[in-house]
């Protein structure tokens, strides 16, 4: 699956060391946004042109033979900035009863590594996200995922152009996904 | 055995909440519900070559379906007849043979031991392959795509069970030449509830929508769906109806032909598709179900765990794992006959809507999970729960099988679940269980008019 995730680049090349430390913090800002339910603060960092993906995973043999699905196996998020705002509208409609009472989230970004992109103004970003969330009681649970960006630099700051993000479970563990990776 | 005769009271359409939470009214459902009842096992279009397998279960039990050569379909226990290693880790593929992966066994498509490692050494050629064959799955037969499989010899035909659902099952899965397939991978999510609370909300439910969803149907702005409103602020019940009555299978249904797509952020294709091939439908279903029922939004339930919502295009089956906990999977299903752009629309509006992130279904796993967990205490286990809403405000329709209420806001289908569930549990075998087709389809009434395969 998801082969961009693993290709080696070839003779990768580094930003420039203040653009580099400038979109690391903007990653670690950009979780904060969301793990405090600063949505429309989050949506400000998403370039128009968003793509905002996860594929449906599989547990499928190594050297699988069947033919591959008319049209693919589907996307858990197949976002663009409109389904993006609408699962914020959403979530901020005040009618989201399972996160009323809040549920406490933390996201550990880590592993992460920043790339010179395609374009001049671009920089291709992976890294590991842990989504931790405590829900009613002791209830915990976790999200962990792979993902590999493409930010761009504007007169406003980095901007998140693509997301491709890698749900590592072949099976959803938790009973929803009121949350962004 | 548990006497389950005083856990559901037809009467007053109450449950004892100790049916959500007790383990050993669950080994009975076990036995006497998934070991006993027909249970949706794959669809054709997930097999469609010899040597494709799919992976799935009937009850806790694992099985693989899997295409013969011949192009039947055979159904085996996931398990090797040796040391009881699971077969294929796989959740589908193709395969020439099985082999396990513990002392390399290998089986055939057709479930005959081929090969024993070793086999004159160590066996010195004494063992007997025929005796241990993977197991088969006693009863497969499918209805129009969809590949059921029974654990007991004795059950009824498919049809049988199926008994006058048909007429509202075909509304989905034959309208068009052709039928249907599932599109996509599976969609898996476990939920900490038990399976009855997800079918229930699902076969009869409708009182929930408007609550429960009220966020998302704000987003998604469906706010006038079918007479729903944003916080159940009114209703409609002359738009729809809850039909139940059909040996534990139900329905809930719309009568305008079109609501089936109302949570399509975009519906244009879908509303083009309806329109052109209008009257292709009342040709093959007759002008009632042509016009009223296909398009419109329906949520048919097969007992036990088999539930889709044409129109939504979400299909599901339930696999319990303990009287707490579920595997939910989730598929699109689309007729073959759409063009293969509203295919992927459908694709990718399932999973915006009902997938794992779905904005419809992340309202409901929270509540089920409660419904369970508040069912655990030592006090609230003995405590009733009630679905007694319209309650012996059903009947006979002209020309419709079964008893039927009115609106998709009704708990009528529940109750005819419950009982379905008592039925079964109450019953020794199955010349135990009660057949019936309330009101079943008369000569005079609109027939089935496509023959089926
Ligand atoms: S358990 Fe399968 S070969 Fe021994
Ligand atoms: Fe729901």
């Amino acid at each position: 699956m998801n082969s961009a995730l693993s290709k080696p680049l070839e003779g990768p090349v580094m930003l420039a060391i203040d653009k580099h430390l400038a979109l690391q913090q903007q990653l670690f800002l950009e979780a904060r946004l969301l793990d405090d339910e600063r949505y429309n603060d989050w949506l400000g960092l998403i370039d128009e042109a968003i793509c905002y993906r996860m594929p449906m995973a599989e547990r499928r043999f190594r050297k699988d033979r069947s033919a591959p699905l008319a049209f693919g196996g589907g996307r858990i998020f197949d976002e663009n900035k409109g389904r993006l705002t609408m699962r914020v509208d959403r979530l901020q409609s005040g009618l989201v009863w399972a996160e009323d009472p809040r549920n406490k989230v933390r996201r550990i970004v880590s592993n992460v590594e920043i790339w010179q992109g395609v374009q001049t103004n671009e920089a291709e970003v992976h890294s590991v996200v842990t989504i931790h969330r405590s829900r009613i009681d002791g209830e915990e649970k976790h999200f962990v995922a792979g993902r590999r960006d493409v930010w761009r630099e504007t007169a406003q700051g980095w901007r998140l152009v693509v997301r491709d993000i890698s749900l590592d479970t072949s099976v959803v563990l938790d009973s929803n996904m009121n949350t962004l990776f | 055995m548990i006497n389950v005769d005083d856990l559901i009271d037809q009467s007053s359409g109450a449950q004892r909440r100790m049916i959500y939470a007790d383990q050993a009214i669950y080994e009975q459902e076990l036995e006497r519900i998934f070991g006993r009842c027909w249970l949706f096992l794959a669809h054709e279009s997930q097999v469609p070559n010899p040597g494709d397998f799919f992976r799935t279960y009937m009850g806790e039990d694992e099985v693989v379906v899997v295409r013969q050569d011949d192009r039947s379909i055979r159904v085996f226990l996931n398990t090797c007849t040796h040391r009881g290693n699971r077969l294929t880790r796989a959740d589908r593929g193709n395969a020439r043979a099985f082999s396990c992966n513990y002392h390399g066994w290998a089986f055939g498509l057709d479930g005959s031991l081929a090969t024993v490692p070793l086999e004159s050494e160590v066996y010195f050629n004494e063992i007997d392959k025929n005796q241990f064959r993977l197991v088969p799955v006693e009863r497969v037969d499918s209805y129009h795509g969809l590949i059921f499989g029974c654990f007991d010899k004795n059950a009824p035909s498919l049809g049988e069970y199926l008994g006058d659902m048909r007429w509202y099952l075909d509304v989905a899965l034959d309208a068009m030449p052709g039928g249907t397939e599932l599109l996509g991978a599976t969609q898996k999510v476990i939920i900490h509830t038990n399976w009855k609370l997800s079918v229930e909300n699902v076969c009869g439910d409708g009182y929930h929508l408007g609550w429960s969803h009220g966020g998302a149907l704000k987003a998604t702005q469906s706010g006038d769906f079918s007479g729903f409103t944003v916080g159940n602020s009114s209703v409609d019940l002359e738009g729809g109806m809850s039909v139940a009555g059909l040996n534990g299978n139900s329905v809930l249904a719309t009568l305008d032909g079109v609501s089936g797509y109302a949570f399509y952020p975009n519906p244009t294709l879908a509303l083009k598709y309806l329109s052109e091939n209008r009257a292709k439908a009342v040709e093959r279903l007759g002008k009632l179900r042509g016009e009223k029922l296909w398009g419109s939004q329906l949520n048919l339930t097969v007992f036990p765990s088999l539930q889709f919502l044409p129109g939504l295009n979400w299909f599901r089956v339930y696999h319990p794992k303990g009287p707490g906990k579920i595997e939910m999977w989730t598929w699109a299903i689309a007729e073959k006959a759409m063009p293969d752009e509203l295919k992927q629309q459908i694709l990718d509006n399932e999973l915006l809507t009902f997938g794992p992130a779905g904005l419809f279904d992340n309202d409901d796993g929270d509540n089920l999970s409660a419904c369970t967990v508040q069912s655990r205490g030592w006090r609230t286990r003995q405590m009733p729960v009630y679905t007694n809403m319209a309650l012996g405000r059903s009947g006979k329709r002209v020309g419709l099988p079964g008893d039927i209420a009115s609106g998709v806001v009704s708990e009528h289908n529940q109750r005819y679940f419950y009982r379905r569930w008592q039925e079964h549990m109450q019953a020794k075998d199955w010349s135990e269980v009660p057949q019936y087709n309330l009101n079943p389809l008369e000569a005079s009434d609109e027939q089935r008019t496509v023959q089926t395969a």
